[in-house]
């Protein structure tokens, strides 16, 4: 509520990003898939713009992609390949919900992995997707 | 469309009916052919015609019959020149059972001549195209059953081989060789015209499988260049009201769901060791069903920084949500004087919401009646109202004039009911405004409370009021000077607006910090019983007069009427009317620092939590205990619940606490916060909360203990009174 300015959104963000046991986070737009910001991926396209793919938490994006090899294998992905994922999943179950209801819609999915634990909000224009560790099970 | 699949359909199942037939006449045929002869050749009937043309004619009649009527249906519109063609056919019973061998096959592909299979191999593109997984038999049949082949003729390019074909199916019933030929080649040629539509078809489903493919692509990989918004498309989007409001929705979501403990996937079978005993941390608090245990604490790094708490509130509706107002941050000068943050128990580490005001807020709490709206009493004497749909501005508040209050208000209430409800201010000037929600520009009500006589200054500064449950008509007010003042919002029999001249309630030496009235939930009243906290290190109990009874007491002297013990009071100090009566605390509470709050459980009723100045905590039971407390706890340093170690580094005068607030519909937790601005919550374990653990008889033991404390009281009054 008090949040009005751009400044304090991304500081919600930061804050998410920087809790304990969370990985990564990603906004996407709704619509297009474009992403938004993330924290904690990789970027392909880094280079290309720089600016699209703003690390939300204090991490260097180039020390994200500097340790790039090693974060593959503590399950780090490209945001690139996430928000496609992502996108294309939740497009997926909304339908799905859509069939079921037409009046009905998607508010919230979470997949639990082996791994780790996807929470993704879908919204009317934007997404929002962290990816965070789960206690050992 | 829909009518063409209809006939589609038809004509399948009929195809299938024949093909049934057929298959039977053929099973019938060989074994009559094996009868007849060696079966080896359709010619090799021929000499033995005119032996068995009876039988023949009865096989076919036989064979021919049952399938006659059926498959004459759709023949008739088609093939009358293969009817007229089949007389001059009929010139050997070989032929004829050749051609009998072949009828099958057309009259099973709709029963049409060879010109219409060969229109119908043409048509298949689409037709086919329906019933890709049917078996080769079931395509040709289709190819044939399609009747429409005159219209697609002239769009076709096969057109040609089509008169062909004609040709020769015309040509082919007229000659037995042949036809044996051109059947065999017409297989061939069907065969190649399946395998060509096979293949198309294939081709086709496989091209719209890569189109998906592709298009998939396109949507995923394609679409990332485009996807790549540049620095201004960020900036917009990331400061659009959209995305704001997005953000602040979807991260409330997100940490609500990571805060959420229980792991619904856990597997108790295999980590069985790993699980933490609970009791353990009970133990250190007292025995399990008095323990006292802290649940969460609330602090926000950017908001709750260098504010004291001044009131805390759990919500009436939703258990989960407690407010806490915040005084100023000397520091910050920029940001807004008052606060409100609301906390949910399930996410620990941001407000749900936040909301401003323009001083510092000193009192606030949700209203009972409408979930949405909480109301708070500023330093400045404005009466401010949130909607916690709304922005953190206040929707609504009360001017800065002389009509309302003008002084600082440490006291709120809402009072009603649902549909007549008034907002009740107090500020420290003594004056009492009733207020409408709905309309704050203008006080309901006004009320200028005056220490009654004799006094040094008729002024008054109550520090806080409290209702009874029953009653919204009449309050206590605590002041400054020590003394509990009833006071009637409007005129009454034997008594004016304003405070009740006949009786006060005097026992602590310093301003009075809190006033609760007891709940009464239970089937006993108890709804008399008063609660007071004071500066004097001190918490009294007290018994309320009912108002008429106070009155009746005044009024008839000694007589004493209705007030029981209280009348006894009363007659010794009394004496007509405007006598002043000096009710003693039926209890005296005394502490070892100043109390600042001391509130009612909601649910049990000798239960009461008080909050001091050395920051404690206790949960005293007057069921169980009058002389100390049943359990007694500090808030761990902030930051360190659930790291066990609650190291003391703040200073002394941080750790006070000065407010406190019980969940109000299990009364299961408490919250308490104070000058660190940390609003840590409680859970109180069964004895000492809960609906289901409460016993009957503890209504009726602390009406036993009231009652005697009250004859006590009353037997020594006269003593103290006046």
């Amino acid at each position: 509520m008090a949040q009005t300015t751009p400044d304090d959104t991304l500081a919600l963000l930061t804050r998410l990003s920087q809790k304990p046991g969370v990985q990564s986070t990603l906004v996407l737009s709704r619509d297009t898939g474009a992403i938004v910001r993330t924290s904690g991926l990789t970027s392909n396209s880094i280079s290309a713009n720089p600016n699209s793919t703003q690390p939300s938490s204090s991490e260097d994006s180039t020390e994200l992609l500097s340790n790039g090899a090693g974060r593959q294998a503590t399950g780090i992905h490209s945001a690139e390949d996430v928000a496609r994922l992502v996108y294309h999943f939740v497009g997926a179950a909304g339908s799905m919900i859509h069939e079921l209801d037409e009046s009905d819609e998607a508010k919230l999915v979470r997949v639990r992995t082996k791994k780790n634990e996807l929470v993704i909000v879908p919204d009317a224009k934007f997404l929002l997707v962290v990816i965070h560790e789960t206690p050992p099970a | 469309m829909q009518q063409r699949k209809d006939e589609i359909l038809a004509k399948k199942a009929k195809l299938a009916e024949l093909k049934r037939q057929r298959e039977q006449r053929a099973k019938e045929f060989t074994a009559s052919r094996q009868s007849i002869g060696d079966g080896s050749e359709l010619v090799a009937p021929i000499p033995s015609r005119a032996n068995n043309r009876a039988d023949l004619d009865n096989l076919i009649s036989s064979l021919v019959g049952d399938s006659r009527p059926s498959s004459a249906g759709p023949r008739e519109p088609s093939s009358p020149a293969q009817r007229g063609s089949r007389p001059t056919s009929v010139v050997s019973a070989g032929q004829l059972s050749g051609d009998q061998s072949e009828i099958p096959s057309p009259g099973h592909e709709k029963s049409a001549p060879a010109p219409s299979l060969q229109t119908l191999s043409i048509a298949p593109l689409t037709t086919v195209y329906d019933f890709p997984a049917s078996p080769k038999a079931e395509i040709i049949t289709y190819s044939k059953g399609v009747q429409t082949s005159d219209v697609y003729e002239p769009q076709r390019a096969r057109a040609k081989g089509f008169s062909d074909s004609e040709d020769d199916g015309a040509v082919s019933p007229s000659k037995s060789p042949r036809k044996k030929r051109l059947s065999r080649r017409e297989k061939e040629r069907e065969e190649e015209l399946r395998q060509n539509l096979r293949r198309e078809i294939e081709e086709e489903l496989k091209a719209i499988q890569n189109h998906d493919v592709s298009a998939a692509e396109t949507n995923g990989r394609a679409n990332f260049p485009s996807r790549l918004l540049t620095n201004e498309e960020l900036n917009a989007v990331t400061s659009s009201i959209d995305f704001q409001g997005f953000v602040d929705r979807s991260t409330k979501v997100i940490e609500r769901a990571l805060e959420q403990e229980y792991d619904i996937l856990a597997d108790y079978a295999v980590d069985g060791l790993g699980a933490v005993d609970d009791d353990e941390l009970g133990a250190s608090t007292g025995r399990r069903g008095r323990r006292v245990k802290e649940v969460a604490q609330f602090w926000d790094e950017r908001w709750s920084k260098k504010r004291m708490i001044s009131d805390l509130n759990f919500s009436p509706k939703f258990p989960e949500l407690v407010l806490a107002s915040y005084t100023k941050n000397p520091s910050a000068p920029h940001d807004p004087d008052g606060l409100i943050q609301v906390w949910n128990l399930h996410m620990h580490e941001r407000p749900e919401y936040v909301f401003h005001a323009q001083s510092d807020i000193l009192t606030a709490r949700f209203s009972p009646f409408h979930p949405n709206f909480i109301i708070g009493g500023c330093y400045s004497g404005q009466v401010l109202l949130w909607d916690t749909r709304a922005k953190s501005a206040p929707v609504q508040k009360t001017p800065l004039t002389g009509s309302g209050h003008t002084h600082p208000i440490y006291s709120i209430d809402i009072v009603g009911t649902q549909n007549a409800n008034n907002i009740i201010s107090c500020s420290t000037d003594g004056v009492v405004c009733g207020w409408s929600v709905d309309m704050l520009s203008q006080p309901q009500e006004y009320l200028e409370l005056q220490t009654p006589q004799p006094a040094k200054s008729e002024e008054m500064a109550p520090t806080c009021i409290a209702f009874p449950q029953s009653d919204p008509t009449y309050f206590l007010a605590g002041t400054e000077e020590g003394s509990i003042h009833p006071c009637h919002r409007y005129d009454r029999a034997g008594a004016k607006a304003g405070v009740d001249t006949r009786i006060s309630y005097r026992g602590h030496a310093a301003p009075v910090m809190s006033l609760d009235f007891h709940p009464a939930r239970g089937k006993i009243d108890l709804g008399d019983l008063v609660l007071s906290s004071s500066l004097d290190w001190s918490v009294k109990l007290w018994k309320a007069r009912p108002p008429a009874a106070a009155a009746g007491s005044a009024a008839a002297g000694s007589a004493g009427a209705g007030g029981g013990p209280g009348g006894a009071g009363g007659g010794d100090g009394g004496g007509g009317v405007g006598a002043h009566v000096a009710a003693q605390p039926l209890m005296e509470i005394g502490r070892e620092d100043l109390v600042y709050d001391a509130r009612w459980s909601p649910v049990k009723p000798g239960v009461f939590a008080l909050v001091d100045g050395a920051g404690a905590l206790e949960i005293w039971d007057l069921t169980v205990e009058v002389e100390v407390p049943v359990a007694k706890t500090k808030p761990s340093a902030r930051g360190t619940l659930g790291g066990g170690a609650s190291s003391s580094n703040s200073s002394y005068m941080a750790q006070s606490l000065n407010k406190c607030s019980w969940e109000p519909h299990e009364g299961k937790r408490i919250a308490v916060g104070g000058l660190e601005g940390v609003v840590s919550v409680f859970e109180v374990g069964a004895e000492l909360g809960g609906v289901e653990g409460t016993k009957q008889e503890e209504w009726a033991e602390v009406k036993k203990m009231v009652t005697r404390l009250d004859q006590v009281m009353g037997n020594g009054g006269g003593e103290h009174g006046r």
